[in-house]
């Protein structure tokens, strides 16, 4: 009797404790697989990258492989979720992480499996010096393989700049805007033609493209933060005051409830397309084909975004994961990752391969779209980025903002992003 | 000791009062039995409710890098915090935002429940049910709604003021102004889900009490203040302390409405509030120990809010009891 009634809790508290610790358990996975090539691997990718495809050809080249792909969610979802997994849970065997997140996974490099030690030290040659770099620790090991890259480039509506006067075809555009001082001058004769904005903002449009052309951006190259007293990075805001004082500036930040619906009806006529924006376009403002031109960004060489793949040190397979990674991130496997899904690659030779060179897109008026972009990643430099750059971005780029918003006096802006920076890095 | 020797030969005539086949002692089983049974929702909150609550006050004081070096900082954090205009900027507009949220919203919601108890409305019930309908909407699709309604450029308000010739106002750049937008999608979720609690207790009350205060000429006002507030006092005081403890918390909202800036609600953080802070600290910058420190503030002052609260509360009862 007595115990007939005890068994139920006890039942119940047993099911709980098997539920909690089914929870918290986990990672160990088969030990046996992890030198065969062919076993299967967990791989952690974003959304938006056309991955699926990416891994069905995988599976045609190699039959016997097995890979389970999860689509975690934004670059910025699948960052957390990999700290979380790194800090202390069931980790994937193969993972990307988008190049802002990547500098505080490249701090703590002994979170993954260092890739010389399964590729040999040459294994970077293949790569965009600046995107390996990237992924390089300050002990030489490399924890990541550049997966893509965010060529930039700006987009601009030809029937609007024809109705003001200017130029229309790119290469005559792009030489016309050859120098931010004269992307300005521009602007003024468009907005003085029209009574319109000429560019959307000057934060994601000027200052993410100034900011990334110079020789050192927010630290030393030997690692000390420099962002306060690098003239070039106060240059490169200040082109970003200046537009906005120039007055052409529609002042409507990137992502913004009115940036899909400007795109569509003209309330500016430039704004920025890295390689992954650009079907944006054709979502935000179908209405629009052949209306856009893309074209080379002022000053020298530009990039915004792109990712590596990288393989964690606890993965039960690295041996699949790197077999994964040999055969799609070689610059053939770019290429032909480029011609299914459009994401830009990172390897050299891909760069310079008449796919990625000849590429044009009728949404966009048959600009020279593949050959443009290439060249702004070809000419990016490389510069060292710390464990704080994005932080250090994120508060001059809010200072922007919150001067477009007229919060901000712009005389005043540059004093208010560095100390937002300065607060945002501890002090 | 007198009183507990004394205590002893009670309890003995009692027990051998009671009829003789009865156990006196219940077996090991039966008394645990209970504790077994209420066991699963303890031993859950434990795990995922005290234990995290009480990790994050121990990794407050560390500099705590989730994948890397965890080192032991004492005070620092929270030295560092009181420090941090950011934090007081987030303090002031969580505070803000609670305030223009909640106030209008628990007044709006005890009207509109005296009148949804009204003897002579029709479709009584589908006006109730009607008031549900922001509540399980999600709220990424009422920020993203919100944010359009208020857009500076393209935005419905903007539009009916420039049918009317007033200047455009643009709403989220200004502290103010970004308050009222998430102020008003606080509102628009929760005042259905108050005004049913009100309505609730409002149909619990007897209809004789508005009968006989219809009958001495009392008007429907002096029957709102004079009979409806004070028989819902108890339901009051529970949706204030509910509001607060949710108001303090905002974050959603807040996320949703400015994406363009990441996270911080505004390039002057004009809207971030203390728990979209954290948030920033602890996810967007991976620093977990200053996160901590965050949530640690934000736990004392909920705490002191509520007791504020409930203290005022109380006390009123007793002023007019």
């Amino acid at each position: 009797m007595n115990r007939r009634k005890l068994a139920l809790p006890i039942a119940a508290v047993g099911a709980f404790a098997l539920l909690i610790s089914g929870c918290s358990s986990g990672g160990s996975g088969s030990e046996s697989g992890s030198g065969d090539p062919n076993a299967e691997f967990e791989f952690w990718s974003f959304t938006g990258i056309g991955q699926k495809d990416s891994v069905a050809r995988y599976l045609e080249e190699n039959p016997d492989a097995k890979v389970k792909l999860s689509e975690v969610g934004s670059t910025t979802e699948t960052a957390t979720a990999l700290t979380a997994a790194l800090a202390g849970g069931r980790v994937p065997d193969l993972v990307m992480i988008q190049n802002d997140d990547l500098p505080k996974f490249v701090e703590n490099p002994g979170n993954f499996v260092d890739l010389r030690t399964l590729g040999g030290d040459d294994i970077g040659d293949d790569y965009l010096d600046w995107a390996i770099d990237g992924a390089t620790a300050e002990n030489g090991s490399v924890i990541g393989i550049p997966t893509d890259v965010g060529g930039l480039t700006f987009a601009y509506r030809a029937d609007l700049f024809e109705a003001a006067g200017l130029p229309t075809d790119p290469a005559e555009v792009a030489e016309m805007w050859s120098t931010w001082d004269k992307f300005i001058e521009m602007g003024k004769k468009y907005t003085a033609a029209t009574g319109e904005p000429f560019v959307d903002n000057v934060e994601t449009s000027v200052f993410f493209s100034t900011v990334n052309q110079v020789s050192e951006k927010y630290y030393s190259p030997d690692g000390e933060l420099i962002y306060d007293k690098n003239p070039e990075v106060e240059e490169a805001f200040d082109v970003a005051v200046r537009t906005y004082e120039a007055g052409i500036s529609a002042s409507i930040p990137a992502w913004s409830s009115g940036w899909a619906p400007g795109k569509a009806n003209g309330a500016f006529a430039v704004t920025t397309a890295p390689s992954w924006m650009l079907s944006g376009f054709k979502t935000d403002a179908p209405d629009t084909e052949g209306l856009w031109r893309i074209a080379s960004i002022p000053g020298v060489g530009g990039n915004w975004g792109g990712s590596v793949i990288a393989i964690p040190a606890r993965a039960d397979n690295p041996e699949a994961a790197w077999q994964y990674i040999k055969t799609m991130l070689s610059p053939e496997g770019q290429t032909e990752h480029f011609a299914t899904t459009g994401t830009f690659p990172a390897a050299k030779d891909a760069l310079e391969s008449d796919e990625v060179r000849s590429y044009t897109d009728p949404f966009f008026g048959d600009s020279p779209v593949g050959a443009t972009m290439s060249e702004s990643v070809l000419q990016f430099s490389s510069f060292y980025n710390g464990p704080d750059t994005s932080a250090i971005g994120a508060a001059l780029l809010n200072a922007l903002v919150d001067m477009e918003a007229g919060n901000v006096k712009p005389a005043d802006a540059w004093k208010t992003g560095l100390d937002s920076a300065k607060a945002a890095i501890g002090g | 000791m007198t009183a507990t020797a004394t205590a002893i030969p009670v309890q003995k005539i009692r027990r051998r009062d009671r009829p003789p086949t009865q156990k006196i002692r219940q077996p090991f089983a039966e008394r645990i039995a209970p504790y077994l049974y209420v066991a699963p929702f303890f031993v859950i909150f434990a795990v995922f409710g005290l234990f995290p609550l009480l990790f994050t006050f121990y990794v407050a004081l560390f500099d705590w890098n989730p994948i890397g070096e965890q080192t032991f900082v004492g005070l620092a954090n929270f030295e560092r915090l009181f420090q941090d205009p950011r934090f007081w900027n987030a303090f002031v507009n969580t505070f803000g935002i609670f305030l223009i949220s909640t106030i209008p919203q628990l007044l709006l919601a005890l009207g509109l429940a005296h009148l949804l108890n009204h003897a002579t409305l029709k479709m009584a019930n589908f006006f109730r049910m009607a008031l549900l309908v922001p509540y399980i909407t999600s709220v990424a699709a009422t920020a993203l709604v919100f944010s359009q309604i208020f857009d500076k450029n393209f935005g419905l308000i903007n539009w009916i003021l420039d049918l009317v010739g007033a200047p455009a106002v643009n709403f989220l750049s200004s502290q103010l102004g970004s308050w009222i937008v998430i102020s008003s999608m606080v509102m628009w979720r929760w005042f259905g889900y108050n005004t049913l609690l009100y309505l609730a207790g409002l149909q619990a009350l007897p209809r004789e009490m508005y009968e006989a205060a219809s009958v001495d000429g009392a008007s429907g006002w002096q029957q709102f203040i004079h009979l409806t507030i004070p028989s819902l006092r108890p339901i009051i005081i529970f949706t204030v302390i509910m509001s607060t403890i949710g108001g303090l918390q905002i974050f959603t909202e807040p996320l949703l409405v400015a994406p363009e800036s990441g996270l911080t609600c505004g390039g002057g953080r004009q809207c971030q509030t203390l728990a979209l802070f954290l948030y920033e600290q602890g996810f967007g910058q991976f620093e977990f120990g200053y996160g901590s420190a965050i949530g640690v503030a934000l736990f004392v002052i909920v705490v002191v809010v509520s007791l504020i609260n409930f203290y005022l509360t109380t006390r009123t009862r007793k002023a007019r009891a």
